[in-house]
């Protein structure tokens, strides 16, 4: 099973990019779950979102304390509290200016900024997700977006893909 | 919003064509009255049910839901709708949350006492104050006096079907009692996992529509609910035999729903209790964690199991006593507490065994959806194991 941690505020997609994730592994055939958690519901707000993937049945739920992968959409956010639960084995992908020794880092805000316009860093650090991770590709990523997001206008979808193919280029591990 | 948000993806298994989604466990119960073509659906929002309901209204915008959709100005007043609609006959649907569901109150034994058919959902949220948006069960443990039926489930699968079945059950024509269906917030309602979703053929064929026999009809006018001050004591025997008599119907619909799907529930799940010497008695969603700490015990051959109670009202004692014959030591996890007390499914087990010989120990974990992992289940199970009955909190 593996187990991916996504913290950011309210806002920056938090939840969404755990639901990209999950239905971009349940095309690719993988059981999923996923879901977060939040206080009241308000921008700006610290939130964490967390998904389980699995080929087999997922055979647990709740708060995952011990996560394959953190994704950081918002550095801001304290750092320790956010690499609660870290093994070594333990992938981090962050949405950053600076390069952390053992973190993978793209400034996600930044090209998202560039090409979709906003300042909404999820699709695009989605993109360093797919390129440490492996598990599936940027293609699934867009079948992902275009079920989640449907009814978005599709001019900005499409930027946003294009944003997280440059940050699967440009992230540094 | 555009349509279709809520699309269904289709997905061939074993040559049949299935309907499988990642659906929340709010939009599974939202699909779940959809299927059961309900009627009449007043609401008022609260989280963490809130998206429940925003799935019904997406739908009646897109024009993909037939039944009377209104919001209502409190859950005072939902409740007082469905009771209105369902004395008429309408098939009745809605849902609500912790402070949503302590304000419905004076309207549940009204409800049941009317003997109306309907399906009512709760999103388990903790009871304020303070306020916490999180999961715990002591909402739906204030309920379990009101002459529902009471279900809990553990999985979104399971709260899809046990909306369905809420229907047969509760309109069969010798229960006439409403049903409570439970789950969790948060862990359960707004976390998404595999749930097929029933054809509507399967669903028609399951529950079709009835005619209650005693419904209010403006043509033929009647009374419902009046005072009945000597009779009053001949009614609530009556509303308990019914509640006792529902143990068959409960059964019998059970079967019939396995044979339509695939998919066989029952009173009390038991998972790896066969042979089991320590159970842990729960329920749920955290059950599902309970249930890995279990597997984890047993690789290392310890005689572990968990039961996770699903139908709390009735509460089938006999089925029980039998299901626990031969455990030694029995923890009883409650996610609520009676303060001054103990934990309600302590006290609801703990007098069902009464006479039996297991050591039997509370423990309170995940107030206000404070989160719990298999390792608090493994400490737990360790703990029973020394054979004392104690009462403690995992803090």
């Amino acid at each position: 099973m593996i187990e991916i941690r996504i913290h950011g505020r309210g806002g920056q997609g938090v939840k969404k990019s755990a639901m990209l994730i999950a239905r971009a592994a349940f095309l690719n055939g993988y059981k999923t779950q996923d879901f977060a958690l939040y206080g009241a519901e308000r921008r700006g707000a610290p939130v964490t979102s967390f998904v389980r993937l699995d080929k087999n049945k997922i055979n647990t739920r709740g708060y995952i304390f011990e996560p394959d992968y953190i994704i950081i959409l918002d550095e801001s956010i304290d750092h320790e509290m956010m690499l609660k639960g870290i093994k070594k084995s333990t992938k981090i992908i962050a949405n950053t200016k600076s390069h952390l020794k053992n973190e993978c880092s793209v400034d996600a805000t930044n090209i998202a900024m560039k090409i979709v316009g906003r300042p909404v860093p999820n699709i695009a650090t989605l993109g360093a997700f797919i390129k440490v991770s492996n598990l599936f590709s940027l293609t699934d990523l867009k079948k992902a977006v275009d079920i989640e997001l449907h009814g978005k206008k599709l001019e900005i979808l499409k930027k946003n893909i294009q944003a997280a193919k440059k940050c699967y280029e440009e992230v540094k591990c | 919003m555009t349509k279709n948000n809520y699309n269904i993806k289709y997905k061939l298994e074993s040559g049949t064509k299935k309907k499988i989604e990642i659906l929340d466990g709010n939009q599974s119960a939202a699909w779940g009255a959809r299927l059961a073509r309900v009627e009449y659906v007043p609401c008022f929002p609260i989280t963490p049910q809130t998206e429940l309901i925003e799935t019904i209204a997406q739908w009646k915008a897109d024009g993909d839901f037939p039944g009377i959709f209104e919001q209502v100005d409190s859950e005072h007043s939902v409740m007082s709708a469905a009771l209105g609609s369902a004395a008429t006959g309408a098939r009745t649907f809605t849902a609500s949350s912790s402070q949503g569901l302590l304000l419905m109150h004076e309207i549940l034994p009204n409800v049941s006492g009317c003997r109306l058919p309907m399906v009512f959902v709760n999103v388990s949220r903790a009871i304020s104050a303070p306020i916490s948006l999180w999961p715990d069960h002591n909402d739906m443990f204030a309920v379990k006096d009101s002459g529902w039926i009471m279900v809990v489930s553990e999985t979104n699968q399971e709260v899809l079907d046990s909306v369905i079945m809420g229907f047969d059950i509760s309109e069969h024509e010798d229960i006439l009692l409403p049903v409570f269906v439970n789950m969790d917030g948060f862990v359960h309602s707004f976390t998404r996992e595999e749930v097929e979703i029933p054809d509507q053929s399967v669903v028609d064929v399951f529950i079709p529509k009835k005619e209650l026999k005693v419904k209010l009809d403006v043509d033929k006018p009647k009374s419902l609910g009046i005072p009945a001050l000597n009779e009053y004591m001949d009614f609530r025997s009556q509303h308990h035999k019914a509640m006792l008599d529902s143990i068959k119907v409960i059964e019998k619909c059970h079967e019939k729903w396995a044979a339509l799907t695939g998919r066989k529930y029952d009173f009390f799940e038991e998972y790896k209790t066969k042979d089991a010497e320590d159970i842990i008695i729960m329920l749920g969603a955290n059950s599902t964690i309970g249930k890995s700490a279990v597997d984890k015990l047993r690789k290392k051959g310890k005689k572990v199991g968990l039961l996770r109670v699903r139908v709390l009202r009735p509460l089938h004692e006999s089925l029980l006593r039998k299901k626990l014959e031969k455990a030694k030591r029995i923890g009883i996890v409650d996610q609520n507490i009676s303060p001054g007390s103990s934990g309600a499914l302590f006290q609801e087990v703990r007098s069902a065994l009464y006479g039996m010989k297991p050591k039997i120990s509370n423990y309170i974990v995940g107030l206000g959806g404070k989160p719990v992992q298999d390792k608090d289940f493994m400490d737990i199970f360790d703990d029973i194991k020394k054979g004392k009955e104690v009462r403690k909190w995992l803090m």
